[in-house]
């Protein structure tokens, strides 16, 4: 008799993944580097919006996403938001091959051993976390599709209409 | 089924039981040697070409799988 | 007429399971055309050309559709043909294939078709597989189904044959670390009607006479690949398949491969091949008497093969001859030789464009 709602109960948790009303993360107090060898820190970044692209030259999809990334940088910058793309190549000569091939002007931050990616617990490539003015991480995405752009957008000037 | 058959498949369902447990996970931003193209299965239409001319000359089919691993981006 | 006899009823099992491998793996947002062009020759004389074009799109974020189109261009005189055709014959095959596929979360839904149509055969198949990534894509477990409806025409006659193939296939994909990838797979197909070569012929009673097969076969067969990453940008492919069927064909299959990347335009590779098959249970050299069933069908015939491929992969930085950059240029040749005499030599060469 209990096994039937039970059993309901179990399917619909395996089909559906729920959304959990948790209260936002804090992003990890972690520190990047960028092309010219300098260190980001993100804590330092508090007070503005940040997007974290995680990419890679291997990640088909960030062909795509790269260059619409940048050009949202290009956008809103002005506005308060930080973007910084995290590329995650073990080899990193792979990842200059990449940015030549395609021009940007956000920041790129290299993350080769993987811990920052680790930091954020990313679960899939490519991977998104946009930051609020308070340090929390308020939106992840994964993957990339014609619609990841402009949720982007629309996440990141709800976030900058937000005080701190 | 014969009894080789038996024991054949039944190898083959261990061993891909074995793998779907799966032992240390490979972590999504690690995927940078399995997403290169001479580690993907299938990863041209040659392949695919070179199957059908050895079913037409050989007396065997298939039994070859069908994509995963790669870059295993969403 | 001797290569595309054996095209033609090649295709009872071929099309559906080559089109469940072509279906299903598909690596999304990858929109591309392929152009290859396969010309091979065999010991036998027969020389074949053989166009085809796929090309892949997404056309949703979670929607793509695959279409392939392709053409066999046979021409020289073989044994068969020359019989009753001294001059030679010429033959074309022409194939069409259009598949969708769907993803839905981690999993991806494949629907398809493909048609084939040569003289005195054609071919028509619809397939559905499913595929499901688990455990962070280091996982992949997918499954299809296919099933073929195949009509040859039993040449000079007019009579037109048919035959029903139901065909079901599952695997799993397993990335054990960075570099160690897995694939087991196994593969069941039912074969039901006419499965004579209407075109090959054997001795019974002294009496050149066409086959006569039986009408119902079960073929399963099953593979284990592995891809590994070795030092110095190098790489070894593995592959086995076991197969057995109830015509008591059993076979073995071991295809060892290496290949290497050659700084950052060119991939070369080369692999060895070895087949071995026992003959169907009805095979005979010769026949005599009054046998039930008969056959002068080389494919049933007991025998090994080896085979040699060299491959290369160029893809130069600013492209490849006007194309955008990313376009590859693949060679590759294969020599292939059985211990019946047979011998070929296939070249593959082809293009790929990327696509926006």
């Amino acid at each position: 008799m209990i096994g039937r709602p039970v059993f309901a109960f179990v399917l619909a948790a395996l089909l559906v993944t729920p959304v959990l009303g948790a209260a936002p993360k804090d992003a990890p107090d972690i520190t990047l580097t960028d092309l010219s060898g300098k260190p980001i820190r993100l804590g330092d970044l508090r007070g503005g919006v940040v997007l974290l692209d995680f990419w890679a030259s291997w990640c088909i999809p960030c062909r795509r996403s790269f260059p619409e990334v940048d050009a949202l940088h290009r956008e809103l910058q002005s506005k308060g938001l930080t973007v910084i793309a995290v590329n995650v190549d073990e080899q990193q000569k792979n990842a200059y091959m990449f940015l030549e091939k395609y021009p940007h002007t956000m920041t790129i931050a290299f993350d080769p051993k993987g811990a920052v990616a680790q930091a954020f617990d990313l679960q899939a490539m490519p991977s998104s976390m946009i930051v609020d003015r308070r340090g929390r991480i308020r939106f992840t995405h994964e993957g990339y599709t014609d619609k990841t752009i402009s949720l982007f957008r629309s996440e990141v000037l709800q976030l900058l209409a937000e005080g701190e | 089924m014969s009894w080789k058959t038996r024991v054949a498949l039944a190898l083959t369902l261990s061993a891909a039981g074995l793998s779907a447990t799966g032992c240390a996970t490979v972590q999504p931003w690690q995927r940078g040697l399995l997403a290169d193209s001479c580690m993907v299965f299938d990863a041209n239409n040659t392949a695919a070409y070179m199957t059908h001319w050895q079913e037409a000359r050989e007396g065997s089919m298939g039994g070859f799988g069908v994509q995963g691993g790669g870059c295993g981006c969403k | 007429m001797a290569a595309s006899s054996r095209r033609r009823v090649a295709f009872v099992g071929a099309a559906a399971a080559c089109l469940l491998i072509g279906a299903a793996g598909y690596n999304w947002a990858q929109n591309q055309l392929d152009f290859s062009f396969h010309a091979f020759q065999d010991s036998r004389g027969v020389t074949v050309l053989s166009p085809d074009a796929n090309f892949s799109k997404d056309f949703t974020d979670r929607t793509a559709v695959k279409i392939r189109f392709g053409v066999d261009a046979i021409s020289a005189a073989s044994d068969s043909c020359a019989r009753c055709h001294p001059d030679g014959a010429n033959n074309g095959r022409v194939v069409s294939g259009v598949n969708v596929t769907r993803k839905y979360g981690d999993a991806r839904l494949t629907l398809g078709g493909e048609f084939s149509r040569e003289l005195f055969y054609t071919a028509t198949t619809a397939l559905a597989s499913v595929s499901r990534d688990l455990n962070k894509s280091n996982t992949t477990v997918a499954g299809g189904f296919a099933y073929s409806f195949n009509k040859p025409q039993l040449h000079p006659s007019e009579t037109t044959e048919s035959q029903h193939s139901f065909d079901a296939y599952g695997s799993v994909t397993q990335s054990w670390t960075r570099k160690t990838v897995t694939q087991f797979g196994y593969e069941i197909n039912q074969i039901n009607g006419y499965q004579t070569n209407p075109f090959l012929r054997t001795s019974v009673n002294g009496v050149m006479t066409v086959g006569n097969s039986p009408d119902a076969r079960t073929r399963h067969a099953l593979s284990a690949r592995l891809r590994q990453a070795l030092p110095a940008d190098t790489f070894l492919d593995a592959d086995y398949r076991w197969y057995h069927d109830t015509w008591a064909v059993d076979s073995n299959t071991l295809s060892l491969g290496l290949s290497h990347h050659f700084g950052t335009s060119v991939v070369g590779g080369g692999a060895y091949r070895r087949y071995t098959q026992t003959a169907a249970y009805f095979y005979e050299p010769f026949y005599t008497g009054s046998p039930e069933y008969y056959t002068g069908d080389f494919r049933l015939f007991p025998f090994d093969s080896n085979s040699l491929t060299g491959r290369l992969e160029l893809t130069p930085k600013g492209g490849l001859m006007g194309m955008p950059a990313g376009s590859a240029l693949t060679l590759q040749y294969e020599r292939y030789k059985s211990t019946t005499g047979f011998e070929a030599g296939i070249f593959t060469g082809g293009v790929r464009i990327p696509l926006k």
